[in-house]
């Protein structure tokens, strides 16, 4: 632990009302990686999420950002502070154009582009980095899904950030269509930016990330390497429902 | 040079039929001496005015405002009361009338947009009504008979003619200057903001737009706009009484924006040059056969354009092979790509310039 972590959440705590959806949560993303978060629905991955992103306040706990309290930011803060995300549902603006969609983006955050002209150069950049290209001036409604997580990404990228959060963005998307996300994800990684994912296929978190944050019943129940944590007994129970006396009666 | 040749030439295409129409409402009073057609067009010019300033907090933002009347009739008052009390010249006052409706939009709205959808507009009729009751029932406001402006000779300065002419050119300007205004708002960053805060208010946030903010801008943005046709308004009626801000005024500032296609900042005029003299050529020409026959109709064409043509009529006319025709075999209009290069042509060589 000599790098000092760029995102770092304490004791990280939700409550609505009764319900604790994410309790007491900790850990921390290193510069220039790839961490991920996993767990079965309903485990408070999406609630954590929220919580650094500035959706929803923390009912207790603390998020530092760089060294920073960024706890009480709002949401609409984090692009200038370089901090970029998407959403699980994907929410493009629905009658405007790919290429719009983007501009509005290129206008906002800690680079906002100046002009008219600056932010649809930009605009193009991004959709060129990510494959959007050639379906520009195509309404963003009448894109199918693979098309809309990409434009999610296109969105959050053209804000330049330098850390950006994916929240499920393999969803429903075929073996082709991941691997092609998969691709996008390490390009975007390459060029720098460090990446924090929640993620349901497993194939795409064994093979980006570097760390694994496993969350069940909005506590976390591991954390390491892919391989580490997929071997942990604790997990393979929440993952696969076999409880450890069935799975010696069953040897 | 073939991708400047063929923008420059659609460009030329587009200013002369732009030109054009303009030239037919330049020339129009010339022709047409009836005082009721050059009302009818004064009417259309400033409802469409106002459904463009409905059209920047409903269409762009998607904030459904109906108590657009309220700040017209602020902007009217405040014209009225400043000219008869104080003896101010009404230039000056109009001014003013812009900064007050603005300063009691921006302050009051401010807290209400924590409210979403219906709620927002609950409360905007909500204030439109309590507007419209203080007003009533205050002997300042001249209670429910209203403030009159000093009649007297033609004068630029007073902003005061016998003749609806001047008022017919001077509407007609107005009109045209918020729809430049228009134009450049939903190019530019703040359009981009509204636009984005219509599709998605958590998308919005995601990346930088803090909406309270620009929904508050929007607010201010369309009742300075209303305050200024209030002014227009005095002017041309020379009176003004509480029956301006009651709710079917604001509704009938939304119609023009709601049938010409709400999402298109032409919308609004689209719909005011259809629906308004539809509107007057219905009760001239029915009411007296059957009361009441008239706004049925009307409702009748309302109706069939909502169903069919939930997008209004720009919304139907972006789509159709008529715009196909007109931009190919008309306008000459390039292919959207080679607009791009053009646009970006004309960056890098300004880029390099500096």
């Amino acid at each position: 632990m000599s790098e000092k972590p760029v995102i770092e959440v304490v004791g990280l705590t939700k409550r609505f009302k009764g319900l604790t959806a994410v309790n007491d949560v900790s850990f921390s993303v290193r510069k220039g990686g790839i961490t991920g978060m996993i767990g079965p629905n309903g485990a408070g991955k999406s609630t954590t999420f929220n919580m650094i992103c500035g959706y929803y306040p923390p009912t207790e706990g603390k998020i530092y950002y760089n060294g920073e309290d960024i706890t009480n930011k709002r949401a609409y803060e984090y692009t200038n502070m370089k901090i970029a995300r998407t959403f699980q549902i994907m929410k493009p603006l629905k009658n405007l154009t790919v290429l719009d969609n983007v501009i509005a983006s290129c206008y906002f955050g800690h680079a906002a582009a100046k002009s008219r002209e600056e932010a649809t150069e930009r605009a193009i950049e991004v959709l060129k980095f990510t494959g959007l290209y050639e379906k520009r001036h195509v309404l963003s409604k009448e894109m199918g899904t693979p098309d809309q997580k990409r434009l999610e990404m296109a969105r959050a990228l053209a804000t330049k950030p330098e850390v950006l959060f994916l929240d499920e963005n393999m969803a429903g998307l075929n073996p082709t269509e991941t691997a092609e996300a998969i691709e996008l994800i390490r390009k975007i990684n390459e060029s720098g930016v460090t990446i924090l994912l929640i993620e349901h296929i497993m194939q795409a978190v064994v093979s980006l990330c570097e760390k694994v944050i496993v969350l069940h019943h909005g506590e976390k129940i591991a954390e390491g390497t892919p391989e580490e944590v997929m071997n942990d007994p604790y997990v393979m129970e929440v993952y696969l429902g076999t409880k450890s006396e069935d799975k010696k009666e069953g040897e | 040079m073939d991708v400047k040749k063929a923008v420059s030439g659609y460009r030329r295409n587009l200013t002369i039929v732009v030109g054009a129409l303009l030239a037919v409402f330049l020339v129009l009073p010339l022709i047409v001496k009836t005082p009721y057609i050059i009302n009818i067009f004064i009417l259309v010019f400033y409802i469409s005015t106002m459904s463009m300033a409905w059209n920047i907090l409903g269409g762009m933002t998607g904030q459904n405002s109906l108590g657009l009347a309220a700040y017209m009739g602020i902007g009217a008052y405040t014209v009225c009361l400043i000219v008869t009390k104080l003896n101010w010249n009404p230039w000056v006052v109009s001014i003013l009338a812009m900064l007050v409706t603005g300063l009691i939009a921006g302050v009051i709205f401010f807290p209400c947009f924590i409210l979403k959808g219906p709620y927002f507009t609950l409360v905007s009729i909500a204030f439109a009504e309590s507007m419209r009751q203080f007003i009533i029932n205050s002997e300042f406001f001249g209670r429910a008979s209203g403030v009159g402006l000093p009649f007297g000779e033609d004068s630029f300065l007073q902003f005061r003619f016998a003749s609806k002419v001047p008022y017919y050119y001077a509407g007609l300007i107005m009109m045209v200057a918020v729809y430049a205004i228009m134009k450049r708002i939903d190019n530019t960053k703040i359009g981009f903001a509204l636009k984005t805060i219509r599709e998605d208010e958590d998308a919005a946030a995601a990346i930088g737009i803090n909406p309270t903010k620009y929904k508050v801008i929007a607010v201010v943005i369309s009742a300075v706009i209303a305050g200024f046709v209030g002014f227009f308004y005095a002017s041309y009626i020379r009176y003004v009484d509480p029956d301006l801000m009651v709710q079917a005024k604001s509704t009938e500032f939304v119609l023009p924006a709601v049938v010409g296609g709400a999402a298109y900042v032409e919308g609004p005029l689209v719909g005011g040059l259809i629906m308004i003299p539809l509107s007057e050529f219905l009760r001239a020409n029915f009411a007296r056969v059957l009361p009441g026959i008239n706004m049925i109709m009307y409702a009748v064409v309302l109706l069939v354009v909502i169903r069919f043509r939930p997008s209004g009529i720009l919304g139907w006319y972006m789509d159709s092979n008529f715009k196909k025709f007109i931009d190919e075999k008309i306008l000459k209009k390039p292919s959207l790509d080679v607009l791009e290069e053009y646009q970006m042509m004309n960056y890098e060589s300004r880029k390099g310039g500096k």
